[in-house]
């Protein structure tokens, strides 16, 4: 290709052209914030990880009460306690991945470690999800066949005597509401953050696959 | 960080700033996002510079953490727009060396050469700074053998953009 090998003679030659910065301003650069996707997933990658294993200290403690009250202690302890070991493998293998990233890996490798850091992060909200999702059904499902306890256990925690036949049926159908419109909001605010975050990324990535094939 | 290391950094960064301003105007479309990119790139280097063992040249460690930075890390500000003004100014050549053909087709194949997507830039670039086949596979981690075709296949790329 002639003119490639045009443009490659000429290409030393063009090197005055650039700007040429004084050692001071190259020195103050030293000293400025980052502003790499990397630095970003990390911030938000933490914040997913304390909201999600901050959201127990965050559950009123009424709420626990009524549990204990419906016999259902035992089964929360275990969850909780299992839960939490699950959270502290995730944060190290998080942290594995995330001091793995190197620029001064090759390209490929780069992005592949970033990929992987953000994928553990996934699983993890995955794991979230699922575990809210198990632990609403679970409750509802001891709601609905202890509903005179629930009763009671509303009426002494919160000093309501909800007399309307509907109530429980109320109760349970706007639990469930809940539970899916903070699932939407959250699958919202993924596609919006990461969406940005790594749509160049990925499609890069992505490029670089091709070549290989 | 001690005052040598950021003096040794600074001094070997400000000989080889050309390689840094060669990537920054491939993947940049004007100046503010030229100086966002150098700074960028600058401070990954720096960040890096501590491990730079030195057992292969400042430079060419550079071109890795250059691109690394370029076509992962950095992500363009949403606030600008995309302006092709700073290129058409820049680029004027000292006109009087070289011929108008010459200098039409140069500007030209540079032109076709940013049209490309981030990774194949990233392979003529390195063409271009005449690196062989093996450094450019080991910067990008793809085999040697697959670097080559592409090259072939981006040639064949160009030659579609400058004759329709």
């Amino acid at each position: 290709m002639d003119q490639l090998e045009l443009l490659k003679q000429n290409w030393k030659k063009r090197e005055q052209e650039y700007p040429n910065l004084s050692y001071d301003q190259i020195y103050d650069m030293l000293f400025k914030k980052s502003t790499s996707i990397v630095k970003w997933i990390f911030i938000i990658s933490v914040l997913e990880l304390l909201f999600w294993s901050g959201l127990y200290f965050i559950t009123p403690k009424d709420s626990f009460e009524v549990i204990e009250k419906l016999g259902m202690k035992t089964f929360m302890i275990v969850f909780n306690v299992i839960h939490y070991i699950i959270v502290l493998i995730f944060i190290y293998y998080f942290y594995k991945n995330y001091v793995s990233i190197k620029v001064t890996e090759n390209t490929k490798t780069l992005m592949e470690r970033i990929l992987s850091t953000r994928r553990t992060v996934r699983y993890f909200v995955i794991y979230n999800v699922a575990a809210f999702a198990t632990t609403l059904i679970v409750i509802n499902y001891f709601y609905y066949t202890k509903s005179d306890v629930l009763m009671q256990a509303l009426d002494e925690t919160y000093g309501i005597v909800p007399d309307d036949p509907q109530f429980l049926t109320i109760f349970l159908i706007s639990q469930i509401v809940v539970g899916v419109i903070l699932i939407l909001l959250l699958l919202l605010f993924y596609r919006l953050v990461y969406g940005i975050l790594l749509r160049k990324l990925k499609k890069n990535y992505k490029e670089l696959e091709r070549i290989e094939m | 960080m001690s005052k040598e290391l950021e003096h040794s950094f600074v001094t070997q960064l400000e000989e080889n700033q050309n390689i840094v301003h060669k990537i920054c105007r491939l993947y940049t479309n004007d100046a503010d996002a030229h100086n966002d990119l150098f700074q960028e790139i600058t401070i990954q280097l720096w960040k890096a510079f501590p491990k730079f063992r030195g057992d292969s040249k400042f430079s060419t460690w550079m071109y890795r953490v250059g691109l690394n930075t370029a076509i992962t890390l950095y992500r363009k500000s949403k606030r600008r727009p995309d302006t092709h003004d700073f290129e058409s100014v820049s680029f004027k050549i000292t006109a009087d060396e070289y011929d108008d053909t010459v200098e039409v087709q140069l500007r030209l194949m540079y032109d076709a050469v940013k049209q490309l997507n981030d990774i194949d830039k990233a392979l003529v670039f390195l063409y271009l700074e005449d690196k062989n086949y093996r450094e450019i596979a080991d910067t990008l981690g793809i085999t040697e053998v697959n670097a080559r075709v592409k090259m072939n296949r981006i040639k064949e790329k160009l030659r579609t953009i400058l004759n329709p």
